[in-house]
């Protein structure tokens, strides 16, 4: 049986779209692990009804694993759950308007359920995660130094890291590279030359956008909601 | 030009002074300092007092952190529970014995001090917890000093001096997106770095008991390690008199100190 995993985030309390989502993936053929990699809420809209789907799916729903992304940590933060730090970068880039509307969009009995949701997860040799393993603001771009795209790797231990918060749909991989290094220390010098480990960094996309890997292929598909199956391209690239 | 770089002095008062005369001996006279100037030893108070009058340049180490913030390391401060044990002995004698006008003075160090082409720093730029041994990842490494936007990175906190040149680095990738039907390859070439471990004056944990520093000639862009004799019987009998860890002192003594380095050279601290 083919396993795959579905990798969605930026749902921003839209429920039409993972209603479109889950539709889809009941069509895919295989067995569907469906991660939802934060953002689940946002300040646009009324994010109660998604939540509660997401938390008590439907009985023909794919299961959701879902962990938390930028706009929960700044719920979270507002509401005192980080204890009496505030979410006071959304307040100095977004204003106070912003704030309120987030708080506003979200019931409060939803907020224990945010706050027991994992940074991320480490499945087989992957790493799922909303933005960096740094920090869960951090934008991992086609456009990041390869250097610091390693490194967010080499934290997690991973091969192939997954990230959600730049809501771009990309697979970058690490083909191969060297560095020598050569230390002196109180017992003398040693030189060693360090190879690049294969690995790769995807980007997930957003909202609808979303991404679907084969694991026993190593093959990822950029899809969008809502399109017909049969127009979507196997491989890299979307319609 | 050349500048001393001193770390991890550990109110080791005798380490201290011998490890400034050594530097007077040499004629320098531009030092700076990486921080832990409290933590373990007894005289944590003459220290602070010492660097301060000489106003020599400091960054906040993780002890000089900890003890006006409290206790908030990550688990790879320390190789065992038993260690961990008696650091926060050490942490709160160390607590209770400086005086709020020390206390003031650690608060206010800066994280990182910057001078041209060099960044110094206690741990590393991401936080005085973080341990870069000589050993860690190489691409790793690299993307500390290289994201700091140094050329060489000075730092402490492993107590164990060394000199790590990295260099001839490349990177290739692959990109392939949603947008673009194309894949692209590229290679992208890494600058040649530097990261120099100044050791520790108080603390070594080299393996020997002989206080350590690092000579910087700004110009030849050369580095020497130099390791300095001091009084050790002197801070051991002050450790005892204390009434600190007993332990402290034998291991001062016997140069068992590099027991208590961290196992993980390739943890990367998530603090």
């Amino acid at each position: 049986m083919i396993e795959r995993w579905a990798l969605v985030s930026g749902l921003k309390g839209d429920l039409d779209t993972y209603e479109l989502i889950q539709k889809d993936l009941k069509k895919t053929p295989g067995n569907i692990s469906l991660f939802v990699l934060g953002d689940m809420i946002g300040p646009e809209k009324n994010c109660n009804r998604l939540l509660h789907r997401l938390i008590n799916p439907k009985s023909n729903d794919l299961q959701p694993w879902c962990i938390y992304g930028w706009w929960e940590e700044q719920i979270l933060l507002e509401s005192g759950y980080r204890g009496d730090q505030r979410a006071e970068a959304l307040r100095i880039n977004k204003g106070e308007e912003v704030v309120k509307s987030l708080t506003n969009a979200v019931d409060k009995s939803f907020l224990d359920w945010i706050a027991a949701l994992q940074f991320g997860f480490v499945e087989l040799d992957c790493g799922l995660i909303h933005g960096s393993s740094k920090d869960i603001g951090e934008n991992l771009t086609l456009d990041t130094p390869p250097l610091t795209l390693l490194d967010r790797l080499t934290r997690l231990q991973v091969n192939r890291l997954f990230t959600a918060r730049s809501k771009q749909q990309f697979h970058l991989e690490l083909t191969e590279g060297t560095v020598n290094s050569e230390v002196e220390d109180l017992n003398g010098n040693r030189k060693k030359e360090q190879k690049v480990p294969q690995k790769a960094v995807i980007g997930i996309g957003s909202g609808k956008n979303y991404t679907l890997y084969d694991v026993g292929t190593d093959n990822t598909q950029f899809l969008q909601a809502g399109y017909k199956s049969e127009k979507r391209i196997k491989g890299f690239g979307m319609l | 030009m050349n500048q001393a770089v001193i770390s991890c002095l550990h109110a080791n008062l005798p380490a201290v002074e011998a490890v400034l005369k050594d530097i007077e001996l040499q004629g320098i006279t531009n030092i700076t300092c990486l921080g832990d100037l409290v933590g373990y030893g007894p005289q944590p108070n003459e220290v602070i007092e010492l660097i301060r009058d000489k106003e020599i340049p400091t960054c906040q180490g993780c002890w000089d952190e900890d003890v006006v913030d409290g206790l908030d390391a990550c688990d790879c401060s320390y190789p065992s529970q038993l260690a961990e044990k008696r650091g926060h002995f050490a942490h709160q004698w160390t607590t209770d014995k400086l005086t709020k006008e020390n206390k003031d003075y650690l608060a206010n160090l800066p994280y990182s001090i910057r001078k041209d082409k060099c960044l110094f720093v206690h741990g590393s730029p991401n936080s005085q917890h973080e341990y870069l041994l000589p050993d860690m990842d190489a691409f790793a490494a690299l993307e500390r000093v290289e994201n700091a936007r140094a050329e060489i990175l000075f730092c402490g906190h492993t107590h164990q001096p060394y000199i790590r040149e990295l260099a001839d680095g490349s990177i290739a990738v692959k990109i392939k997106n949603a947008v673009l039907k194309d894949t692209q390859e590229k290679e992208i070439q890494l600058p040649m770095r530097r990261i120099v471990n100044a050791g520790s004056v108080g603390e070594p944990r080299h393996g020997g008991t002989k206080a350590t520093y690092v000579i910087h000639n700004d110009v030849t862009n050369e580095v020497k390690i130099r390791e300095v004799e001091y009084d050790i019987e002197l801070t051991c009998k002050a450790i005892i008199d204390a009434g600190l860890p007993p332990i402290f002192a034998w291991r001062l003594k016997n140069g068992f100190e590099f027991a208590e380095q961290a196992e993980d050279a390739s943890h990367v601290c998530e603090r």
